[in-house]
């Protein structure tokens, strides 16, 4: 195949250039009946007009968010991922997502439904800021904000599906509501590539639509459905380790939590759901130890080293 | 009917070296049509030598057939005897060079390791990375002794389980019975956790 990425100039020509390409790649992939071939075109397309050529981004939006009606499984997930790129690159496109959003969380497959909870966490930050950064709220914002709200309770109270893999996926999004819904402090230790991500420290205060102190609330609230998660006794082996994983983020991120998070590990530690088997047990002790030695690189483990680490990790140290 | 395709899982299984464990298993599940790759942790790619303290060391950047040509080189009685030349040979025509996992920005849904040594190194990796955390994989771990005879038996047992998994209409919701299902049936432990990435 011929790739023509770098045939255009900087220069009058070039915006037309990748206009072209972006016409050309939209209407190969409405045409192509295989799913690999139209996520490949759909990427590309994403990489043009909001990497290469932002100013396109508005121009072709509602063409992209048309792919959501796919029959594909794999381009709704691709579109769902690019409704999320979208927003990080220009908010005003959540006017146009959100509804789309709140369609797709209703989708009768269950991996479609995964990816929007997966997504979701960043759409919420974006509209987040968004608002707080608006000088003034237009009807259309407050709409919008309203169904964020919305759409991001209705995915928190899935918590409770009957699916475990979704149960799964909403505490990746409860880790990631915890950490934008709370605020950094100078021990937090964030990953590079999460360190630009909003959180209260960032938020100002917008009368109409943002309270700070109820924001605040709302985070630790989260916070407490996590560790609760993680105490619940017939919680599936899966589950449990992507919960002390999510606790480990936060405690890392967000110190204030750090006591909280050490001592339900104790609690797991000597309690282990009697529901779990043999070689689940295996696993699960191999990632508490695991999360317990990420929680002891943090300079916040200085207080805890003696007093609340579990009773077999501090009995090592010493010998 | 379901309105999609059935989804491919993309399937990786991880040695130490990328030459026995994982490549039998590569090579078996290539021929079933599964869509699958193969890895090592290691620093670098050893091979038995002529005693156990005189391994053949290599870069993960040394093709199959080098490799091949360096222990024909050195003494082809011995590597023909204890079936390194019979190996490597089969290697060289599945692709040109061992992988290192560590290197590889590829994303699976399913990882399968052969020893709990390579279980944490991939977990460390991926801990260690920058993360999307927009995918998740499965990692499992089933102990297979690194010789001939185990690997083969290793990776029937492997493709017996990527069946079982391939048949989940929702993986992510059933993976737990299906793994304890497949550990009574082939009565060995099994070692499992999802990483976002």
């Amino acid at each position: 195949a011929e790739d023509d990425q770098d045939a255009e100039t900087p220069g009058d020509n070039a915006p037309k250039t990748t206009y072209d390409r972006v016409v050309e790649l939209l209407n190969q992939a409405s045409l192509l009946g295989n799913d690999t071939d139209k996520i490949s075109n759909l990427r590309q397309v994403q990489e043009l007009i909001i990497h290469k050529d932002p100013d396109l981004l508005d121009n072709f939006l509602d063409e992209m968010i048309a792919f959501q009606n796919d029959r594909s499984v794999d381009v709704k997930k691709c579109i769902i991922g690019f409704m999320e790129e979208a927003c990080k690159k220009d908010a005003e496109c959540l006017i146009r997502v959100i509804p789309c959003i709140a369609h797709l969380m209703q989708d009768e497959n269950v991996n479609v439904q995964k990816k929007v909870i997966l997504c979701f966490a960043g759409l919420y930050r974006c509209a987040l800021q968004w608002v707080s950064k608006a000088k003034t709220v237009s009807p259309e914002m407050s709409t919008i904000w309203d169904q964020v709200n919305h759409i991001k309770s209705t995915l928190a109270e899935l918590i409770d599906s009957d699916n475990d893999g979704i149960r799964t996926h909403v505490v990746k999004f409860l880790e990631g509501l915890t950490l934008t819904l709370s605020k950094k402090t100078a021990a937090s230790e964030v990953p590079k590539k999460q360190e630009k991500e909003i959180s209260l420290d960032q938020v100002v205060e917008n009368g109409r639509l943002i309270r700070l102190k109820k924001l605040e609330e709302e985070g630790q609230q989260h916070f407490l459905t996590l560790v609760q998660f993680q105490g619940s006794p017939h919680i599936s082996s899966i589950n449990l380790m992507t919960v002390m994983g999510a606790l480990t983020n936060i405690a890392k991120q967000r110190p204030g939590f750090f006591d909280q998070v050490v001592q339900s590990f104790e609690a797991l530690h000597v309690n282990l759901p009697p529901t779990l088997a043999k070689s689940q047990v295996s696993s699960v002790r191999k990632n508490l130890k695991m999360q317990m030695l990420a929680l002891l690189r943090h300079s916040m483990s200085a207080d805890f080293i003696n007093k609340a680490l579990p009773k077999d990790e501090s009995r090592k140290r010493k010998l | 009917m379901s309105l999609s395709e059935p989804q491919e899982l993309k399937i990786a299984i991880v040695c130490s070296s990328n030459q026995n464990r994982s490549m039998e298993a590569h090579s078996f599940l290539g021929k079933k049509g599964f869509r699958v790759q193969s890895f090592g942790t290691g620093n670098q790619v050893k091979l038995p030598g002529p005693s156990p303290d005189k391994p053949n060391i290599y870069d993960f950047s040394v093709t199959y057939d080098e490799m091949y040509k360096d222990l024909m080189r050195k003494d082809p009685e011995l590597y023909t005897q204890n079936g390194i030349l019979h190996m490597l040979d089969r290697n060289r025509r599945i692709k040109p060079r061992p992988e290192r996992f560590q290197a590889s920005k590829e994303r699976f849904d399913i990882v399968i390791s052969c020893e709990e040594r390579v279980y944490d190194q991939i977990v460390d990796d991926i801990e260690g990375r920058e993360k999307e955390l927009d995918h998740v994989m499965h990692l499992i771990n089933i102990d297979i002794q690194d010789n001939h005879e185990e690997a083969t038996i290793g990776a029937f047992m492997i493709c017996e389980l990527v069946t079982m998994l391939y048949a989940s209409d929702d993986l992510d919701n059933e993976v737990d019975e299906i793994l304890q299902d497949f550990e009574h049936r082939v009565n060995r432990p099994v070692l499992h956790t999802a990483l976002f990435y």
